[in-house]
Order: C-alpha cells, then structure tokens, then sequence
C-alpha cells in the first residue's frame, strides 16, 4: 500500500505540475500583455503595475517567473478577475461547492439507476430485457445535454409546472453562505422556514441532476452489464452453483460485490466526464456553480478567470480521480501490485 | 465442361475484410451504417440540394409550423424560423457544418494521432515515459473543457473550434494506437518478419497497420460522435458557429428565446443531432461486435 501511495502521490504532483504549467503558459498564449493576464489587473496605475511585476519577477527568465507564479498559487493568489475587479479565489471559493453538489448528486443518480439496470442487463443477457437496456443506453449516450435539459424544462417545468426551472433556491430564502452546499447551509442555518427551504432546494436540484445523470447513467449501465457479465463466467461463481446455492444467493453473495469493485475503478473517470456535462447544464439552469462562471468569462474575455477557473476544476476533476483510485486499491487488493504505467 | 477453378483454393480474406463479413449479418449495425452514408451524402450535396436560402430569410412566412401542423405550409416542410428561414434547408446546410465537419476533424485527428502513435510505439525508455504520462494527463481533461480553452485562446468562431477538436481528439488516437502496436509488437508473426529483416517501418506498414485498422475504426467512431456533439455544444454556447452560420447547434440556441412560441425550431435541430450520433454509435457498436466475434472464432 505504501508503494501504491508513493506512486500515486507522484503522479499527483507531476500533473499539477503539468497543470499549473499549462495554465501559466495560457497567460502568454491569451491575447494581452502576459503579466496583466496573470493577475487580472487592468486598471493598475503605473506604479501599481510595477510592483505586480515585481512580484512576479518578470525580469527574471522564464523559469524564475514560472516558480514565481507558483508561489502565488500556493498562497492561494489567483489574482484578480478582469470584469469584475474581485478576488478570484474567493469568487471559486463561492462557486465550487454549488458545482461539487450538483456533481455529487448527479452522480449518486447515475449509479443508484445506472448499475441495478446493467445488472439487470447482465443477469438477462442476450434476452430482450438486455436488448431494450443497451438500446434505452444507446440513446441516453447520444442525446445532446443542451437539448435534454430544454426538453426537460419544456415538460416539467412549463407544461407540467411540477419542478422550477432555475437557480439553486428561492430567492425568498435567505440562506447564510458557510460551506457553500446549500444543502449543508441550511440545515446549519437558524432560519424558522428551514424545511421549506429544505424541499424547495430538493425541488431545485431535481431537474439539473437528472439531466446530468442521464448520460454517465448509461455508462454506468454498460460497465455494470460487462463487468456482471465478466463475474459470472468465472469459476468461482461456477463452484458456488455446484455447491447448491441458489440463483439469487450468487448473485447477492458473490456477483454483485465483485463486479461493484470493478465499476468503481471507473467511477474517477466518469465523474471528469459528468463535471463537464455539469458546466453546460449549469447554464442552461442558472445554476450558479463554476461551469456557468467559467464559460461567462470566456464571453467577457476575463482571461485571468478563465486561466484560474480550468486550473481548479482540473486540480478538482484530479483529486476526485485520485481518491477514488485510493477508494479502488482499499477494496481491492489485487490493484495494490505494481502495474504497468499507473 | 469448362472449370473455372482447377484447384480448391483457400481465400484468407484480411482482417479488415473479415470484419465486414461478421458486420455485414448485423441488422442494426447496417442500418446505422446506411444512416450514416445517408448523411455524409447530404453533407456533400446538402447545399445543392436545398430548396431555401439557409441565411435569406422571406419576410411573409415567420414562424410557420412544420407542413403536419395545421397551420403549416407544404413549401416549407419543416416550418421557418423568426426570420423566415426554411428549417429544412437549414439542417440540410448544418449536416455539411456540424457532421461533415465532424468527420473531417476526426480524419485529421486519426491521421496525426495513427503516426505519432505509431512513432512513439517504437520508441522506449525516457521519451517513452514522458510521452505516457503527458497524455494520461491530458486524457484526464475532459474533450469538451478543453475544447473550450483552446476556443477561449483562439477566439470563438467555427474554423477555431474546428481546431480545438482536432486538438482534443488527436491525443486518444495517439494512446490507442500506441497501444495497439505494442500488443501487436509482442506477437510471433511480428517477429518473423523482423528475423526476415525488415526495417521497423516496414513491420508497422505491412505487419502491424492491417491487424489494429479495425481497432483505430472503432475509436474513430467514438471520435466522432464525440465531435459532433462538442461541435454542437460550442455552437450551443456561442463559441463554435457565429450567428448566420446554420450549425445545429448555433440553430438550436437560435430558437432558445422562441422556444415557447414555437418549439419546432429547438426540437427539430436536436433530433439532428441525436440522429447523426446514434448513426455513428450503431455503426461502432457494429464493429465492436464484430471484434468480438472475429475473436471468439
């Protein structure tokens, strides 16, 4: 475990290094003055400009200012966004959490309907329950996300007027920001409306996270159906139906724990996928994550956020994919061994 | 009595032609396979074919419904948009924008990514183990965030997201080719040929390249419907296709603000774009099936 530790921790350092060096090199890639893309200062004076230099060395070789900048992330200075003049940290600070319980819920979606339906799929393989799953699978993968949550405010929103089409809550809930997860934040808060507010946060989410969940949905369904189907031709599911136990017994027992390991192994793969479908829902909801901030700097030309704001959801979309390894190589001791190019 | 063949000849048709004959008996997978002809076909002849303008609008019919709605018109089968645009010669314009341009991205990629995969499968050591961990770091990012950088660095417009694609998709060619070739490397039949002295370039063209083709296929499929629908999504967002271009994706969120009042104008480019990309998943799926019974044989 401690070899596996090590070698991941050194993956992990070597991409935020490639990380923070992309996003350093963005700054010279943008249009503009590098130095005023990195900090987002336009409206410095002139003496104010020198001391931004000075703090980023750029008298220095490249090197000196890539450690420079470094430096400054490590402190937690992401500079200053173009457009509106704030801290961009604490802007990110606001923002992510929205999008980490979008993404979280979305992905608990996915799973709690995705993997039962691949097993379903697997159990019945070759049947045409299977048939209809990889089909219903087959669409869900293809449907345009942008579109999906159009159609899903048109039915439920407009013609059925079940679920709000917008935003995170009511705006007649006051709700103090203390971890950013309203969910978290309300149930902290003292207000005498919280469980009202409660539901109508749950209603909010509703919409956004199923249009989410639909795509990593059915990936999860084709890795559930292949890694069932993979379990039950071993021969250790073989020997347990020599020895008499039921159908159902195997499954429970033995199938569905040693096809999970394998389905969470990829769960750090698909939550990349599911964030960036995340960004482009957040826009079509309101939603006030990072995605619909990040994509709003790209129309304002605010090339400090936009550097920051790929800098972060990537280091976020990493740790996820790291953690989830850990998760995989604690339930798993066969993934523990040294492996080629992990 | 004339014979045409003298002696029984044994015919080994080449992997790729194995291929087609497991895919051939798929159903599904053939008529994703003709779908997806049906649209290269209206990609290249889409522009002459169309009955309308896809940017002239006519002032007189804003806003008719497609021809089975009651208040349709038959001239104008799919209805118009809010300027009087014909919807059906607008999607037939965006297949040549978002599918055509789809599948030339995807060739572009393929190509650059197959040889510097290729290259960089011979190569070993230090070279080797950057190369490795470069791209398990960008294949980390998700296709779509980074094609969204690379428009926020180029500036939006549909030739810049053409490149961004291209770009994002170049690096899973390059991971599955490498790959391939390295399995394929392992194997006996690539070894004969190098004791019988043929140079690595040789090996790859005549040894390697005709038994992972079927392989790249298969990710090149993947490939697309991945660019077709980040080509839409740009044009969605307003980052791919500017404004009169008849993108599907820029077409859809046209209608966004109409979208009430008549929703055909945001469904019909949708269903554009779920059809093309089950086209082309069906026609992977087909040959992913085929893989796997060409194994098992």
């Amino acid at each position: 475990m401690l070899i596996f530790t090590l070698r991941r921790l050194n993956l992990f350092i070597f991409t935020m290094l490639a990380l923070t060096l992309l996003s350093f090199s963005l700054s010279f890639l943008f249009p503009g003055d590098s130095i005023i893309n990195i900090s987002g200062a336009i409206n410095a004076t002139p003496s104010q400009l020198i001391e931004i230099q000075k703090a980023y060395q750029t008298d220095d070789n490249i090197f000196w200012q890539y450690i420079a900048y470094l430096k400054h992330i490590i402190q937690g200075e992401l500079g200053i966004s173009m457009a509106s003049q704030s801290e961009i940290s604490t802007e990110i600070l606001n923002l992510l959490p929205a999008t980490i319980e979008l993404s979280l819920v979305a992905l608990f979606i996915a799973m709690f309907f995705g993997i039962p339906l691949g097993f379903i799929a697997a159990i019945k393989h070759n049947k045409p329950a299977d048939n209809i799953i990889l089909s219903v699978s087959m669409v869900g993968y293809s449907i345009p996300v942008f579109w999906l949550g159009l159609l899903a405010i048109l039915i439920f929103s407009i013609n059925l007027g079940w679920l709000p089409s917008a935003g995170q809550i009511s705006l007649l809930f006051e709700i103090k920001l203390i971890t950013g997860i309203q969910f978290i934040d309300i149930l902290l808060s003292d207000s005498p409306y919280k469980w009202q507010a409660f539901s109508d946060a749950t209603l909010h989410i509703i919409l956004p996270a199923c249009v989410i969940a639909v795509a990593p949905a059915t990936i999860f369904i084709r890795l559930a159906r292949t890694s069932m189907i993979e379990v039950l031709g071993t021969n250790y599911i073989r020997a347990a139906s020599a020895k008499g136990l039921t159908f159902q017994q195997i499954i429970f027992r033995h199938a569905i724990r040693n096809s999970l390991i394998k389905i969470i192994r990829h769960v750090g793969l698909q939550f990349a996928n599911l964030v960036t479908i995340a960004m482009v829902t957040e826009v079509i909801f309101s939603w006030p994550g990072i995605g619909r901030w990040l994509i709003e700097s790209i129309y304002q030309r605010d090339y400090t956020a936009i550097q920051s704001g790929l800098l972060v959801l990537s280091c976020f979309i990493f740790i996820v994919h790291i953690l989830t390894d850990f998760i995989y190589a604690a339930l798993n001791p066969l993934a523990r061994g040294s492996k080629y190019g992990s | 009595m004339a014979r045409d063949k003298i002696y029984l000849e044994e015919i080994f048709p080449s992997p790729f032609m194995q291929l087609w004959q497991i895919f051939r008996k798929t159903p599904v997978a053939m008529l994703g396979f003709s779908c997806f002809i049906f649209l290269i076909t209206l990609a290249i002849f889409g522009p002459i074919l169309a009955p309308y303008s896809p940017i002239e609008g006519q002032l007189d019919m804003l806003l008719l419904p497609p021809a089975w709605h009651l208040d349709g018109n038959v001239s104008h089968l799919l209805g118009t948009d809010e300027l009087g645009r014909d919807m059906l010669s607008r999607l037939m314009y965006g297949t040549s924008l978002t599918f055509g341009l789809s599948f030339i991205v995807v060739i572009i990629s393929l190509v650059i990514g197959v040889l510097i995969g290729s290259i960089s499968a011979l190569t070993s050591g230090l070279k080797s183990s950057i190369l490795n961990h470069s791209l398990d770091v960008i294949l980390s990012i998700p296709s779509l965030l980074l094609a969204i950088i690379i428009v926020a660095i180029l500036g939006p417009g549909i030739s810049n997201t053409v490149w961004a694609v291209v770009m994002v998709l170049i690096p899973q060619f390059i991971h599955i080719t490498r790959y391939a070739v390295k399995e394929e490397s392992r194997k006996d039949y690539v070894l004969a040929s190098r004791l019988d002295g043929a140079s690595p370039f040789r090996v790859l063209h005549y040894s390697i390249f005709p038994n992972i083709v079927d392989r790249i296929m298969s990710q090149a499929t993947l490939a697309q419907s991945a660019a077709i629908l980040d080509i839409a999504t740009l044009g969605f967002l307003g980052l791919g296709a500017q404004i009169p271009l008849p993108e599907w994706g820029a077409t859809l969120a046209n209608g966004l603000d109409l979208f009430y009042i008549a929703p055909w104008t945001v469904y019909l480019p949708g269903l554009a774009i779920l059809f093309a990309v089950v086209a082309t998943n069906l026609v992977g799926e087909g040959i992913r099936h085929a893989l796997k019974l060409r194994k098992e044989r």
